[in-house]
């Protein structure tokens, strides 16, 4: 067979693989033990004198990007990281992912410790990231896959099978001849989606997959990364700033703050514990039922004939039947309040919470 | 190619005045173009192969892409070394093959130079060793922007460095900073060896055979190629571990 220099660079990286054969799978998928790591930033007044005198004498800050976390997943879990921005996910995940090494604590994915970056590990997860590009700028995107077949190892007739599912579920088989610069945002993600999973990781983080993309498009993504992970049984960490996101995939929501975990449970656990109201919508018969009501407190709006009230999770049948027994109401509807909304009231709880151990510590 | 131009015109120059650098090192007008010619083909060589690369490594390390080659499951430098190949600096290397051949032309008519069928051969490998010092010490510096951020001197600091070994080790053994630089970029960072010896190998100023200390040195530019590489990595391991990554 003649050699050529693709087939020498797969068989290079091949010689470079360390084979560690233990990994116990009763064991979790990821197994973070007090995990931390801190920056050193260094703190600049603006000016030309502030310039000079940073040269002399430098001030540094200090951010606890990531602060003591403890987390366990299980194979086949999706989970969701959910954080204001600067709460410490992105590194999180590149601390997952070995691309930067941490101050304390353990770290153990698929039995691996991540910044070791042994190939054996590499070659079991992926990381994908909304904000950043991996694919070739200039060629095809199908020439970034097949750098990646190679790196990867991945024989030629699986690699082919897998790109061409892969195409099809996001359905931009056409565009795969055309420079990555010439896509849309939203082709290009799921170029970039593709290029993560040709190796078929056990293990993917994906970090804010759906940032700046159309409805159709994020639609379109969770609905594909929703049939891959049920297809696979992979074991995906995800950030997103979108709820829609979030309610569609994960089961599981992990809430960091300041570094820490603030929250570790389902969806609904949150409402239930952050949000003790429910939202209530009458639609009334006639306007005067709908005058004595309006005087309800904790009012939302008024839209004749129907009116929005908020009421407290508990007291939701009292106030109920009262207003039954005393009005005719045509329609009623209970639900919950946005989860956008839930969400920010926890974020800002947990920033609270955060300022006021800062202070106990100074 | 302006450059090289220029600087074989400074040193046709300073021949007018000279009959050789360093009394009785031999490196007369002839002899001093083949190892001019010698530096020309490892800068290129090295100018073709890396400069672009290591340039780029230091842009991956300030956008913070770098993250990319380190998630891959090959080694990361050998993925950050050879991406491009910037083939528009070798012509410099084709000039310093046709001044060797000249030169060397010119050197024979003069004196008698021994060549064996090693020669060639080994002046190939040690301008092999050449480069790998060269790629050595590039992989170092360009490492340096993982602890500034920013590295926008690479070029500079190319620059200087590379400034002490395009002459004869001979010019340095006169004085004590002579002596010390001598040292430096013989011993810490063997530059001014795996010039040295490659154009040695052809010019032969101290004529057949080589000195025992010639032997000497040639054995040492291998040992100091196989140190420099593995200084490098560690620097470059080292770096990798002080990685921040970058916003996003």
């Amino acid at each position: 067979m003649p050699i050529r220099g693709k087939t020498f660079i797969a068989d290079f990286s091949r010689l470079l693989v360390a084979d560690k054969p233990f990994y116990n799978p009763a064991m979790p998928t990821i197994e973070i033990k007090n995990l931390s790591k801190t920056y050193r930033v260094y703190q600049k007044q603006e000016g030309l004198i502030a310039s000079v005198r940073g040269l002399f004498h430098r001030e540094y800050r200090e951010v606890h990007a990531v602060n003591d976390i403890n987390l366990t997943v299980e194979e086949g879990e999706f989970v969701a990281f959910l954080g204001p921005n600067g709460a410490g996910k992105t590194t999180t995940l590149k601390l997952l992912s070995g691309v930067i090494n941490p101050d304390q604590g353990s770290v153990e994915v698929l039995g691996h410790v991540p910044w070791e970056r042994e190939n054996e590990y590499r070659r079991k997860f992926a990381l994908v990231m909304g904000q950043k590009n991996q694919l070739w700028w200039d060629l095809p995107a199908m020439e970034s896959f097949r750098l990646n077949q190679h790196i990867y190892c991945v024989p030629k007739d699986e690699f082919e099978r897998t790109r061409d599912e892969l195409c099809e579920m996001l359905n931009v088989t056409s565009l795969l001849g055309r420079p990555v610069r010439e896509l849309s945002l939203g082709e290009r993600m799921k170029m970039e989606l593709i290029a993560a999973l040709i190796h078929k990781p056990d293990v993917l983080f994906l970090d804010e997959p759906t940032i700046g993309l159309d409805v159709v498009a994020q639609h379109k993504i969770q609905e594909f990364l929703k049939a891959y992970q049920q297809e696979q049984n992979n074991t995906i960490l995800l950030t997103s700033h979108y709820m829609k996101d979030i309610e569609a995939l994960c089961k599981r929501v992990v809430i960091i703050a300041n570094g820490s975990i603030y929250h570790d449970g389902s969806l609904e656990d949150i409402v239930d514990q952050f949000s003790g109201d429910k939202i209530v919508t009458l639609q009334l018969h006639d306007d005067r039922s709908l005058e004595a009501i309006s005087k309800i407190p904790n009012l939302i709006e008024i839209d004749a004939p129907k009116i929005k009230f908020r009421v407290d999770r508990d007291g939701v049948g009292r106030v109920l039947s009262q207003i039954l027994s005393e009005h005719a109401v045509d329609d009623i509807v209970v639900e919950d309040p946005p989860l956008e909304e839930v969400i920010s009231n926890v974020f800002s709880q947990a920033e609270e919470k955060g300022r006021r151990e800062v202070e106990t510590h100074s | 190619m302006a450059w090289a131009g220029m600087n074989w015109g400074l040193f046709k120059i300073i021949y007018r005045h000279t009959g050789e650098i360093g009394l009785d090192s031999g490196w007369h007008e002839h002899e001093f173009f083949i190892f001019l010619g010698t530096i020309w083909i490892i800068n290129s060589l090295i100018q073709t192969l890396f400069m672009a690369n290591a340039a780029e490594f230091s842009e991956l390390i300030r956008t913070g892409n770098l993250d990319f080659a380190l998630l891959k499951p090959i080694d990361t430098q050998f993925l950050i070394s050879f991406p491009r190949i910037n083939w528009s600096q070798l012509p410099n290397g084709i000039l310093g093959v046709m001044l060797i051949a000249h030169s060397l032309s010119e050197l024979m008519q003069e004196r008698e130079i021994y060549f064996s069928v090693f020669s060639l051969p080994a002046f190939l490998f040690f301008i092999g060793c050449g480069a790998v010092v060269m790629y050595s010490v590039m992989i170092c510096l360009a490492s340096t922007s993982i602890w500034f951020g920013r590295n926008q001197n690479l070029y500079n600091f190319w620059f200087y460095i590379t400034n002490f070994y395009r002459y004869p080790m001979e010019i340095y053994q006169r004085s004590g900073v002579g002596m010390a630089l001598w040292g430096t970029f013989t011993f810490v960072v063997p530059i001014l060896v795996v010039s040295n010896i490659p154009a040695r190998i052809l010019a032969q100023p101290l004529g057949t055979p080589w000195k025992s200390w010639e032997w000497g040195l040639a054995a040492y530019a291998i040992i100091g190629s196989i140190w420099s590489l593995m200084a490098s990595r560690w620097v470059f391991k080292r770096a990798l571990k002080s990685y921040r990554s970058a916003s996003s």
